[in-house]
């Protein structure tokens, strides 16, 4: 009976916290953005908290547009912009995704990848965390490689079982070559076909893309 | 040994029973005539021989016994568990049992629970511990009086985190703890020109006209 009891004071303290985290966050809208776009925006979080999206991203968003000089209408557009990426990114990746795949996810689709990119990303890697990977994609997309040479780059990769530090490093090398003068969308193909063929893991991708077997590793003797 | 009866024979006092009752004589009742001096010692005498004790064939009762004991299909398997007679057991004891078993539960739902408020505990202090992770900002910005960062980690508030001018260079640094997780970010110069991180990837335009850089805390090394 005690351990009953609390339970239930346990789940009144967690419900009295959101609700307190909730008249929390209103505040602080209010106090930075003024009484009208702090309620404007509150309404939008608390859909987004009832939705179970993360809601800090919308908060920080409404904070960036007041700090960059946004007018009133452009803080609570570019709040309902995030809102709805988050959504869409959510089901893009699945319902079990990770908070930060989320938020990584809707900056993607607010870069212009296609949410069809997303979910082939999550098979390519399924299990795995997706954080850098979309991050990665985001970036080649803001640096100027179209959405889809992008989304094929990184899928690619992913499927052929890049490491986040070995999309890093073909980041690093696409961003390299575009600086160098290269096309953004030929560049992006070329690191990772060079990447594919030059990792032991890409080259076994490959040639199970051909469809032959892997050539068997030969030890050694010792 | 002599007057020990076999028990495969037929009793004698039983063939003497069935000799008596098994006359051709048509049966008679007592209402239509007196019974005979003869008919009432022969029922003296099966009456005597019922009310004696018979004499116990232990052999035979162990032979008995083993035969139905063959008869019996044992019940093994699952056929255990679904035999209606499958054990025998005294009220005591199966009241003791469930006592028992209540008792067991109550100290396993205890343990159970207290394990998991300790994993609680524990897990609050360490995200208290290692929740945040160092990071350092470097930027090369010549010309610039005043540099700062911004991000959703200081509510983008130019003010809050300014950097350090780093000697006589052109370099300004910040060293921090950030929260785990992915942060978007930016630098603002003198305290109205916005410059992602050179060094860092970008993020999507969040619709206020420029790219914040994005920064993953402990999710890979690099960024």
């Amino acid at each position: 009976m005690r351990r009953v009891l609390g339970i239930a004071l346990a789940l009144a303290l967690a419900s009295s916290a959101r609700a307190g985290d909730a008249a929390s966050d209103q505040a602080r809208l209010e106090a930075r953005l003024g009484p009208d776009v702090g309620r404007q925006v509150g309404a939008l979080v608390d859909d987004a908290r009832a939705a179970g999206l993360p809601t800090d991203p919308l908060i920080a968003r409404a904070f960036e547009g007041a700090s960059r000089g946004a007018d009133a209408a452009g803080i609570v557009n570019g709040v309902r912009r995030q809102s709805g990426a988050q959504l869409a990114a959510r089901g893009a990746l699945g319902a079990g995704s990770q908070p930060d795949e989320i938020v990584a996810g809707a900056s993607a689709l607010l870069a212009g990848v296609p949410a069809d990119s997303l979910a082939r990303l999550r098979l390519a890697r399924p299990g795995g965390n997706l954080v850098i990977p979309l991050v990665v994609l985001c970036d080649l997309v803001a640096r100027g490689v179209p959405a889809d040479a992008a989304s094929v780059a990184v899928v690619t990769a992913a499927r052929a079982g890049a490491t986040d530090g070995a999309l890093l490093r073909i980041r690093e090398r696409i961003h390299s070559g575009i600086e160098n003068g290269g096309a953004p969308a030929g560049t992006a193909g070329d690191v990772v076909r060079q990447w594919l063929h030059e990792s032991p893991g890409g080259k076994a991708s490959k040639q199970q893309q051909r469809g032959r077997e892997p050539e068997p590793q030969r030890k050694k003797a010792p | 040994m002599a007057d020990k009866p076999d028990p495969e024979r037929p009793h004698p006092h039983s063939s003497e029973r069935v000799a008596a009752h098994s006359s051709e004589r048509p049966p008679t009742h007592s209402s239509e005539r007196a019974p005979a001096r003869e008919e009432v010692e022969i029922d003296e005498k099966v009456r005597a021989a019922y009310r004696q004790p018979s004499a116990a064939d232990e052999p035979a009762r162990a032979r008995l016994l083993a035969r139905l004991a063959a008869a019996e299909p044992r019940r093994t398997g699952w056929r255990w568990w679904l035999a209606a007679d499958a054990f025998r057991a005294r009220p005591v004891w199966v009241a003791a049992a469930f006592v028992a078993v209540l008792a067991g539960g109550a100290w396993l739902g205890a343990r159970f629970t207290a394990r998991h408020e300790n994993d609680v505990v524990s897990l609050t202090r360490s995200s208290e511990e290692a929740g945040t992770a160092p990071v350092t900002f470097v930027l090369r910005a010549p010309g610039a009086t005043r540099v700062s960062v911004v991000g959703d980690f200081n509510n983008w508030d130019a003010n809050a985190t300014p950097m350090a001018h780093s000697g006589s260079g052109d370099m300004w640094v910040l060293n921090v703890r950030l929260p785990r997780g992915v942060h978007m970010y930016s630098f603002v110069l003198d305290g109205s020109e916005w410059r992602p991180d050179p060094s860092a990837p970008l993020a999507a335009d969040g619709s206020f006209g420029g790219h914040n850089s994005v920064i993953v805390v402990d999710g890979a090394p690099g960024l």
